[in-house]
């Protein structure tokens, strides 16, 4: 698929890709994207060690698959739905901004939504879901007795966290970090409803492209250069998983 | 193991960030509830007469029942598609020797880690080179290679599962390859199966991107639903949205419910039975 947009591509020679690069307005929609991934991403990661650390280390076994559908059940449902759903709360008149006014008597902008924030917030929140989902994988799968004898010989909780749990953890992080830069930077749902038309990432421009001017080449041009940004974003991690794999098993 | 890895202040502090957590996931969607019962015309507090009007509007609007049947037809054909496909596919390689084991596995699962905008250009752009216009069995295709990882993973892990010795006995026993799978495999898959359906239909039916690019006039429900949101805001959107969160909630939350329950429960694959 991917080749293909490169064939269609090639025929025509890299006078769209010069095209691209020389347009102010694609350029920063590639740096708005990486932006937005890559801090969603960053607060995903982050929380994603609390979350799955409740659901595997403070529930007791029997109940953990119900915690963990818990945080995950949003994630089967649309996508757009949620995003909108977002709408609701963050306006200018939702329900944050009504909440401020009761407590405090007078009316605030709130103005999050339509802006780059708001596009994080929804984002991270989403991939927080399914960096949960994978560290919780690797977390759960983490031999009790490794814990036991170390404590055992004495090790405090901060130590076993910090020599048994986080190296053991950090392949299904690394995973989920990965899948969740995947989704974000691929995703047109949130920037579209929650971070407004007026400064589009790439992915809503191809939208565009296809139901507007249907400039196929162009479209082409960029779904490349988003394949070849996410090849280049997520290789340095999936090349560090093999060769912490490669360690662990040696 | 909780005492050792957590303590009390941890504890609480772990509980108290899941409770925020949980209330932030769910905040929005509860509000989109209390919306679509809202009479106001406005998406704004406070809350008026509680009313039903936005849901008989969906259900008497022709273009929502409409695009929700072509959802429902779609997202049918794609999970069993997906489910049976997915079955052979997880059999190979759960039992079989392939050569280039890694690569094949990877080439299948593979529409996971690319970002599903791609998987819906790069089909319209190859459709389009090939000179087949977009049509709904295009996107039928679309999505279920789109699902199909899914399936390939749940089942194979089910099928990993299965002691060796039960082929042995079914063959030994004078049984075809085929009867094997039809007869034995399938049964005590059966739970797993019926989840992958599940599962895999509601990505199916929320998949709105590869839906999007591969058609012009055909329309399912998460496109029905986002030309309303993008060209202009209707209030019977959030009875809409309700009544989609509800429905994938229920079919996901069955679906994992027999996947992460039933299977730790049975980890050797065999049922004991009574007879």
């Amino acid at each position: 698929m991917i080749f293909l947009s490169l064939t269609t591509e090639t025929g025509i020679g890299f006078k769209n890709f010069i095209y691209f690069f020389s347009t102010p307005y694609l350029t920063q929609a590639l740096v708005r994207s990486l932006i937005l991934a890559s801090f969603s991403t960053l607060i995903a990661g982050f929380i994603s060690w609390p979350l799955a650390y409740f659901v595997v280390f403070c529930v007791k076994e029997k109940w953990r698959p119900l915690f963990l559908l818990a945080i995950l059940a949003p994630f089967w449902t649309s996508f757009t739905i949620r995003a909108f759903s977002w709408q609701l709360v963050l306006s200018d008149n939702g329900v944050i901004s009504w909440l401020i006014e009761k407590a405090t008597g007078s009316s605030v902008a709130l103005g999050i939504l339509y802006t780059m924030n708001a596009s994080i917030f929804g984002l991270a929140l989403f991939g927080s879901m399914l960096c949960t989902f994978t560290l919780y994988g690797a977390l759960v799968s983490i031999d009790k007795k490794l814990v036991e004898a170390a404590s055992t010989l004495g090790a405090r909780p901060h130590q076993i966290f910090r020599d048994i749990i986080l190296p053991l953890g950090l392949p299904g992080w690394l995973a989920g970090i990965v899948l969740s830069f995947i989704v974000c930077i691929g995703d047109y749902a949130v920037p579209t409803l929650l971070g407004g038309g007026l400064k589009p990432v790439l992915a809503q421009i191809m939208l565009s492209i296809l139901k507007g001017t249907y400039d196929l080449s162009q479209a082409a041009t960029i779904a490349t250069i988003l394949a070849v940004t996410v090849i280049i974003c997520a290789s340095p991690l999936m090349f560090f998983r093999l060769f912490n794999r490669r360690r662990a098993l040696a | 193991m909780r005492n050792l890895i957590v303590n009390r202040p941890v504890f609480i502090l772990l509980t108290a960030f899941f409770c925020v957590a949980l209330s932030i996931i769910y905040l929005p969607i509860l509000v989109m509830i209390i919306f679509s019962f809202n009479s106001g015309r406005y998406q704004t507090l406070p809350f008026r007469e509680p009313t039903f009007e936005w849901y008989v509007n969906l259900v008497s609007d022709s273009s929502f029942v409409d695009s929700f049947f072509t959802s429902l037809f779609m997202a049918s054909l794609a999970s069993i598609a997906a489910t049976a496909l997915g079955f052979l596919a997880a059999y190979a390689f759960s039992k079989a020797k392939i050569p280039f084991y890694s690569l094949f596995f990877g080439l299948i699962l593979s529409p996971l880690v690319i970002p599903i905008i791609l998987i819906g250009i790069g089909i319209r752009l190859q459709i389009v080179s090939v000179g087949i216009e977009p049509a709904l069995w295009l996107v039928l295709v679309g999505q279920t290679l789109y699902v199909l990882p899914l399936a390939v993973i749940n089942l194979k892990n089910r099928i990993d599962k299965i002691p060796k010795s039960i082929e042995e006995a079914g063959i030994s026993l004078g049984s075809g390859r085929l009867h094997l799978i039809v007869f034995i495999l399938v049964p005590i898959c059966a739970p797993t199966i019926f989840a992958t359906i599940l599962l895999t239909f509601t990505f199916s039916f929320d998949e709105f991107v590869i839906a999007y690019f591969l058609t012009n006039f055909e329309i399912t429900l998460p496109i029905r639903i986002w030309t309303s949101l993008v060209t202009g805001f209707e209030p019977k959107i959030n009875a809409a949205g309700s009544a989609v969160f509800l429905f994938s909630l229920i079919l996901g939350f069955i679906a994992q419910f027999i996947l992460l329950f039933k299977q730790s429960e049975k980890q050797n694959g065999i049922e004991p039975r009574e007879t």
